[in-house]
């Protein structure tokens, strides 16, 4: 079942795709291990209160870490990451952000923090038996009592895990370590976490870094024209690189078609497992189809791949799309059930019928990135944000606002949105990288140099240039 | 008590009456931040820096994304050499060989040879061959997972088992080579900053005939020889204090974070080391008189005592190349402190017993090599130098 989670929600992430304490007794910290960062780091746990109005109710446990900086010998204020999803656990991305913020943690702690409902805050998941096949599964079998089920198997409030919480937490959590002040990194949904903060907790904070932005007046969910716009672009750069041109010359066309012939009529075909080797079925339709590619369009790597895909695909030959569905078969990438809790209640209430179909106006995937908000939605329990929630962030924190031109999910313009109303701000966009830019360019040695300066609007940028345009496989054995 | 005052000052005048000699003896104390400056700042820089390569290609034409690739990794073209190192590159003739079938052979899927020429033997080809080979390992890796990838197998396949390594160090723990040379630099200022004064005023008094009067004077060997012993490590402790704090002020000059390192002594290590290294001060000084006494000249003491330097350096050495050393070495002098040394730097809770176990020892050796050289002097044929 929860791999069926998984086919709905491939078609729907809006993520991440990388992947001295004071006095308080309901905080423990100690060295420990993580992933597979070889020095020792910090782990710690924080114990809140469930609903922040109720400080005698039910307390939970959040769960965070700390990289320590390699060189403390002069205090600097720590980075604070917020994961995206949302649904992501911070923790348990520790590896890859080790090899990312290197630079900053030269001299600067690293904070994770495992946003209620993720990681080992009160994880809402299901503890499901029968993982289906992601390879069978198609979103159309989507049981709704399966749903049901595993909603029900959720413990505490889950009213209470909403964003703005999250940020107490996370304000709670620099409280407790001794930080007067943090900076804060938000990538994908973390950037609406991080627009909260800014907001509710202005002097908390000494810099915030957004990329990849989910602004608070956009509802996360409506991803049809922006997963249009960077699809077409693709193409477009596909056409302009004379090897991909040469070898798929009708690309855009190829893609409609194989669109159109699993519109009509699914694939069944049998294959070997791509991990056990085992005889097993592969189960194909439309929604399937787009959802893996739009899933790819998220980084450089995986839309290098795409042409390929879709000039094999029309040829009857679906195993390379096999072998992308296979790079994160089996993964834990964000938690569902904080995923829905959180876009179902925030976002998906303020889309009205004529954004809806404003946005399902395309022709990459239509509206099939409402297709998981449509049959989940309704079967979860709802909660509501005050209106002031979704009121434009003003805060007076100097920021730097980062966007791929390439983002399937978070567009140039949504970090344009931020940009007008924060008056301290700078929006670079990034021409060749696609979503979350700090993880797959050296934006991170910017937002170092960000970090320090705190001014968003002098920082040297020259390095983005360098990077390389997108450049695409053009046969299976991968010649230029 | 106004006997030993009056001895020890005799004692500290000579010591600091010869400037030049007493420079000499501190020496050490200034050489050793220097040193360790240096020598990580090279380390430091082989390890971070990846200076340009310039390879003179055949046949890059047929292969546009693997010379990209090098491109990234700073492996360039010949044509891209700069005029000043022309010579050096050309010298170095660096060939890599596509032959013109590449790109059939990929699309083919077929493996291809990329030939790649030098003298091996030469040293400063080393380090550029293997990075052309970690680049070509890395490009022909990526490409051999995507051909797996669109066949449609699981690329993970291809690490059935991986080593995660977690080292067990506090995070704190500090750069290594710093703290080994600190170590033994340490050991090596308490042995040489004052020996020449350990000599000077042993075998040195006893041919100026300076040691017969004193013996003439009605005062106990004993405090004669406190005296000397006094004077000597203060001069031996001056010398440690100095490449601790010297150390401390030009490892700041090092950028160790570009290693993913870090270096500081705060005020609670320093003294732990202080006070750790006091009772080795007082021990060389003693080994330095005990023996310089036993000579006959002051030419001959001087080689003695020399040997007795390299103690402190072959130590710790023996330590490390031995993997299960017995226990008693660990209180043993000198061997028990390096330990206690490494644990510091390591950042490892300090052991206090065996601290105060391997001080013990060493007064103890300190108190008998004393009483032993006290002893003596009551001899006339020590004095005479008959012995």
């Amino acid at each position: 079942m929860k791999i069926m989670w998984k086919a709905l929600f491939t078609v729907t992430l809006l993520s991440v795709s990388a992947a001295s304490s004071a006095e308080n007794s309901n905080l423990t910290i100690e060295n420990c291990h993580l992933g597979e960062i070889r020095s020792q780091v910090k782990c710690g746990k924080l114990v809140v209160p469930e609903n922040y109005q109720q400080h005698d109710g039910a307390k939970i446990s959040i769960n965070f870490a700390v990289l320590p900086a390699i060189d403390n010998s002069e205090y600097k204020t720590p980075l604070m990451f917020l994961a995206g999803g949302p649904g992501q656990a911070a923790v348990e991305l520790a590896t890859g952000l080790n090899r990312i913020f290197s630079e900053v943690r030269k001299t600067r702690d690293i904070i994770l923090v495992d946003q209620r409902g993720t990681g080992e805050s009160s994880a809402l998941s299901c503890d499901l038996e029968d993982e289906e096949s992601v390879y069978a599964v198609i979103a159309s079998e989507i049981n709704e009592q399966d749903v049901k089920n595993c909603i029900a198997q959720f413990k505490g409030d889950i009213s209470q895990f909403n964003s703005e919480n999250a940020i107490r937490d996370f304000d709670e959590v620099r409280k407790a370590l001794g930080h007067k002040k943090v900076n804060i990194y938000g990538g994908s949904y973390g950037t609406r976490a991080g627009l909260v903060y800014m907001r509710m907790f202005p002097e908390s904070l000494d810099t915030a870094v957004l990329d990849s932005v989910g602004p608070i007046e956009v509802p996360i969910g409506m991803f049809g024209q922006s997963g249009a716009r960077s699809f077409r672009l693709l193409l477009e750069n596909c056409q302009k690189s004379e090897s991909c041109h040469q070898a798929f010359p009708n690309l855009a066309q190829e893609f409609q078609a194989v669109k159109a012939r699993l519109a009509k009529e699914p694939v069944t075909i049998d294959i070997q497992h791509p991990r056990l080797g085992t005889p097993s079925k592969f189960v194909l339709d439309e929604v399937k189809f787009t959802g893996n590619l739009r899933f790819q369009l998220y980084g450089v790597e995986g839309r290098s791949m795409v042409p390929l895909v879709i000039h094999q695909a029309y040829l009857g030959n679906y195993q390379p799309l096999i072998g992308l569905i296979a790079r994160t078969e089996g993964e834990q990438i964000v938690y569902t059930g904080l995923l829905f809790n959180i876009v179902c209640n925030e976002d998906i209430p303020r889309v009205s019928e004529q954004m809806r179909q404003a946005d399902a106006d395309n022709n990459f995937d239509g509206k099939t990135s409402h297709l998981a908000w449509d049959v989940i939605c309704p079967l979860f329990p709802s909660y509501r944000p005050s209106q002031e929630f979704y009121q434009s962030v003003t805060a007076n924190v100097p920021t730097l606002i980062l966007s791929g031109d390439l983002d399937p999910v978070t567009p140039p313009s949504n970090g344009d949105y931020s940009a007008k109303t924060l008056p301290n701000s700078h929006h670079i966009v990034v021409k060749n990288a696609s979503h979350t830019v700090a993880m797959s360019t050296c934006a991170s040695d910017i937002i170092n140099e960000f970090l320090t300066s705190r001014d968003p609007k002098a920082l040297d940028e020259s390095c983005l240039d360098d990077v390389p345009e997108e450049s695409f496989m053009t046969s299976v054995n991968g010649i230029q | 008590m106004n006997q030993f005052k009056a001895l020890l000052l005799k004692e500290y005048k000579e010591a600091f009456r010869d400037k030049r000699a007493l420079m000499v003896a501190l020496m050490m104390a200034f050489m050793a931040p220097i040193m360790i400056v240096v020598m990580s700042k090279i380390i430091i820089e082989k390890a971070v820096d990846q200076p340009p390569v310039y390879i003179k290609f055949t046949g890059s034409e047929y292969a546009p994304k693997l010379i990209e690739h090098f491109k990234k990794e700073n492996l360039l073209s010949f044509a891209d050499v700069p005029e000043k190192d022309k010579a050096i590159w050309d010298e170095r003739n660096i060939v890599i060989n596509i032959p013109d079938s590449y790109a059939k052979d990929m699309a083919d899927g077929k493996p291809i040879k990329v030939f790649l020429q030098a003298d091996f033997n030469d040293k400063a080809v080393g380090p550029p061959v293997r990075r052309i080979n970690g680049a070509v390992r890395d490009f022909s890796l990526s490409i051999g997972y995507k051909r797996l990838l669109l066949r449609g197998v699981d690329v993970r396949l291809l690490n059935p088992v991986k080593l995660v390594e977690q080292d067990t160090a506090k995070p704190d723990a500090t750069f290594i080579l710093i703290s080994m040379l600190m170590g033994v630099y340490m050991m090596m200022a308490a042995f040489m900053s004052g020996l020449s004064v350990a000599i000077d005023s042993s075998a040195g008094e006893r041919e100026r005939n300076v040691l017969e009067m004193l013996l003439c004077q009605p005062v106990s060997t004993l405090k004669i020889v406190l005296a000397k012993l006094c004077s000597a490590s203060t001069i031996s402790f001056i010398g440690v204090l100095l490449v601790i704090v010297l150390t401390t002020i030009s490892v700041g000059f090092v950028d160790l974070t570009k290693v993913g390192a870090t270096f500081s002594l705060d005020i609670v290590k320093a003294s732990t080391l202080l006070m750790l290294l006091l009772p080795i001060c007082f021990f060389a000084s003693a080994c330095q008189l005990f023996l310089a006494f036993q000579t006959k000249s002051f030419k001959e003491a001087q080689s003695t005592v020399n040997m007795i330097i390299a103690i402190p350096a072959f130590v710790p050495f023996a330590l490390m190349m031995m993997d299960d050393r017995p226990q008693w070495l660990d209180w043993t002098p000198i061997a028990g402190q390096s330990l206690i040394i490494e644990d510091i730097f390591k950042g490892v809770e300090v052991n206090w017993l065996a601290m105060l176990a391997t001080s013990g020892v060493t007064i103890a050796v300190t108190v008998a090599l004393v009483l032993a050289v006290a002893n003596k002097l009551k001899s006339e044929k020590v004095v005479m130098a008959l012995s």
